[in-house]
């Protein structure tokens, strides 16, 4: 299993889950696990298995194998309960009920998860996301970014140390986007382990400590740059005298860099700069994905 | 079981509910339509015809029921037919129960399923036990309340309208047992049903079109009556309220079922 990097230990660990859903595999083998203070990006396709990996490490459904340990305290059948109240999940859709004020959606959630002071908490929360203004007003009424703010405020209620984070800026505008990722950054910052699944990639890649792939199995887990690193450079580019446009040359290995630099030279051209250039993160991501199958 | 985490989510229902009229809609009119054929047989009727109910084809049934319903000893004439017929019809008012607990109980569970709020709800550290009792919760106390309050609107029509000794003749046991142990009964039974057809259907009208098929045995209990074929006795509504609970406790079964929690997130959402 690949530690956390940041924080003073795992807050939440997985190892080795699996679960099928009848003959289907929906997650099979896969560990993981997220430091305090320490995001973790969850990405892969469509039902690569990232809800259902969400829901197992919620404590909403048992893996079929494996464990999960949350602040160091397993996730049975017993201690489910005891694991929800640990984590906060902000679900893909905010699921907010649409008829009632966005303050009794809060306070109904406060008392579901048992908090002391359900009222307070809720105003504290209120001012936090800038919703104050707004609390009144049903829920119904609101944009997807504010729904989606308090779908993060509910997440919160309870203080978790632990927060799963479900495609939080899909369908948000970049204004509202970009608050949410600032939020994230935020909770980052007082230490909380976040796991976030998303789709985007440059979020991803802007956002999180670490890149988990998944396609029903865990493809790779490291940061970023350490993930383009892995995959090597795929071209090299190289500046030369009398063309205005650069050489664009496919290379599989740095090894070749002065073999290609050699026969320029031996052309007659003259170099002005070379730049290898690595894969992006969207050309890993679909080379693991699509490799898989 | 935590009782503050379901009367934190039947307090939210309740909520919900006063702030959908087309959920209680339906409840409320309930009311006033299980009212209506008694006190347009009963009362508007014989007025509008000129004739006196003591003259109707009930006075005989009226006369032979006098036999087995102790209630009405001491009546005689048009209050006699007037007691024996609110009898007859006071059945009509479980339509009240029934019908309020589907229409409320269908929206507070699709209602969750359309927002998709379930799995938020889910993710606290709610039991499913404590999920199905919160959920048939506010719609049960909401509609045991219409019940009571058709009943009240019912005596009272039948002591401003009815002959003297009327209404006294007509709250007796028999409706107590009725609306104190058989109504519920039947509420818990339509709203167990609601709750588990809801957990299929995607809206609340498909789901109360199946839970209606509660109405019918209530209906021809009703008609039966009307032909003067059968008189509810105090021991038929205890007979009927133990046939209730035994339906009820199967429902409970089937309901505990369909409210697993991953039932709930993966064939419900």
């Amino acid at each position: 299993m690949l530690p956390p990097r940041r924080g003073s230990g795992a807050q939440l660990v997985a190892e080795r889950l699996t679960r099928s859903f009848g003959d289907r595999i929906a997650v099979d083998d896969v560990s993981l696990s997220v430091g305090a203070g320490e995001i973790v990006a969850l990405l892969g396709p469509n039902g690569a298995g990232k809800t259902t990996t969400m829901r197992m490490l919620a404590g909403l459904i048992l893996p079929g194998g494996g464990r999960i340990a949350i602040n160091g305290v397993e996730v049975t059948r017993a201690t489910a309960g005891q694991a929800r109240h640990a984590i906060g999940l902000l679900t893909e859709a905010p699921g907010l009920w649409e008829r009632l004020p966005v303050r009794l959606n809060l306070l109904t959630y406060a008392k579901l998860q048992g908090v002391r002071g359900p009222a307070a908490r809720v105003e504290t929360l209120l001012r936090r996301l800038h919703l104050a203004d707004r609390a009144d007003d049903t829920a119904g009424t609101l944009s997807k970014g504010l729904k989606q703010r308090v779908a993060i405020a509910r997440a919160l209620l309870h203080e978790p140390q632990v927060v799963l984070l479900d495609e939080p800026t899909s369908g948000l505008d970049p204004a509202s986007a970009r608050q949410m990722r600032d939020l994230i950054a935020e909770l980052r910052s007082e230490g909380r382990a976040i796991l976030v699944s998303t789709h985007n990639l440059g979020e991803a890649e802007e956002l999180s400590d670490r890149i988990a792939i998944l396609k029903t199995r865990l493809l790779a887990c490291d940061s970023a740059a350490a993930l383009r690193n892995a995959a090597g450079v795929s071209r090299v580019i190289v500046e030369v005298q009398g063309s205005r446009e650069p050489l664009d040359i496919p290379i599989k290995d740095l090894s070749e860099v002065p073999a290609i630099v050699a026969r320029l030279v031996a052309e007659g051209r003259g170099i002005i700069r070379v730049t290898p250039d690595q894969r992006s993160l969207e050309q890993v991501y679909l080379d693991l994905v699509g490799a898989e199958p | 079981m935590t009782w503050y985490r379901i009367a934190a989510l039947a307090r939210k229902d309740a909520a919900e509910l006063l702030r959908n009229p087309g959920a209680i809609l339906p409840a409320i009119l309930m009311v006033f339509a299980s009212l209506f054929p008694a006190f347009l047989v009963i009362v508007v009727t014989p007025r509008l015809i000129g004739e006196r109910l003591e003259e109707s084809e009930f006075s005989e049934q009226a006369a032979n029921a006098a036999a087995s319903l102790p209630e009405l000893a001491g009546l005689a004439g048009d209050g006699l037919v007037q007691a024996y017929m609110f009898h007859q019809f006071s059945v009509l008012l479980l339509l009240v129960p029934i019908v309020g607990a589907m229409a409320l109980a269908t929206h507070a569970v699709i209602g969750e399923k359309q927002a998709k709020a379930l799995e938020p709800i889910l993710a606290t550290p709610i039991t499913t036990i404590e999920l199905l009792v919160a959920k048939t919760l506010a719609p049960f106390l909401f509609a045991l309340a219409l019940s009571w309050t058709a009943v009240l609107l019912y005596l009272l029509g039948a002591w401003l309208f009815g002959e003297p000794g009327v209404w006294q003749a007509v709250a007796g046991g028999r409706l107590v047992v009725m609306f104190v142990v058989v109504g519920p009964l039947v509420e818990l039974a339509a709203l167990l049903l609601s709750v588990i057809v809801s957990s299929r259907a995607s809206d609340p009208r498909s789901a109360q079109q199946i839970s209606a098929l509660l109405i019918l045995p209530v209906t021809a209990v009703f008609i039966a009556q009307l032909m003067g074929a059968l008189i509810l006795s105090v021991a038929m509504l205890l007979a009927a309220a133990l046939g209730a609970l035994l339906i009820n406790l199967g429902l409970l079964a089937v309901g505990v079922q369909v409210f697993h929690r991953e039932t709930i997130l993966t064939r419900w959402t």
